[in-house]
């Protein structure tokens, strides 16, 4: 049971990995490109947690936990920072633009 | 093979699409790709590390995703710093 388990995760995982590839790929902007990797870090926690269901209590499941929380914990920080850099390169500017700020208000 | 080696193998195999956006795209378009390589290819890590049973494995997948994160910033602290050519 618990080996039928962890090939769910892992298959779901790869699946969410896989998608998220698709997406980076197949987008045309930079920062579409940036939204389709998140999912990874998804299927990361999914692989993850097939590892400890297989595992149990071990030094290899504490790994892929270490893993799993290293990854949620940077995606965010990687995404933003990665989105500010190509905003930056893009224009010059991270900052809104007038036309932007006047968007925004609307 | 098991079914953790055939997750490797594929996670590995899907690698070559960021590679080629990496080479053939922007420098930007080119950060990304290399961002989510670095967390697929430590995924694959831990795979095998579970695939053989070998948890040193499982460390090469910690350091790589610590390495990859910082890598990451430093490339686009560097793509921020750049120019971009017209």
């Amino acid at each position: 049971m618990r080996t039928a388990i962890a090939d769910v995760l892992l298959g779901g995982g790869v699946l969410l990995v896989l998608g998220a590839i698709a997406g980076t790929v197949a987008m045309q902007d930079a920062l579409d490109r940036l939204h389709f990797a998140g999912p990874a870090s998804l299927g990361g926690i999914l692989i993850a947690a097939a590892a400890l269901v297989r595992s149990g209590p071990s030094t290899i499941a504490l790994k892929a936990g270490l893993l799993a929380l290293f990854i949620l914990a940077t995606s965010p920080v990687l995404a933003h920072f990665t989105a500010r850099a190509i905003r930056e390169w893009e224009r010059g500017t991270w900052k809104l633009t007038a036309d932007e700020q006047e968007r925004a208000r609307r | 093979m098991n079914i953790w080696l055939a997750a490797a193998t594929v996670l590995l195999a899907a690698t070559a699409p960021l590679g080629w956006l990496a080479f053939r795209r922007s420098p930007a378009d080119g950060i990304v790709a290399i961002e989510l390589a670095g967390i697929v290819v430590a995924l694959a890590m831990l795979a095998i590390a579970e695939g053989t049973n070998r948890q040193p494995f499982g460390d090469l997948a910690l350091i790589l995703a610590a390495l990859s994160f910082g890598g990451s910033l430093v490339f686009a602290r560097f793509l921020e710093l750049g120019e971009r050519d017209e």
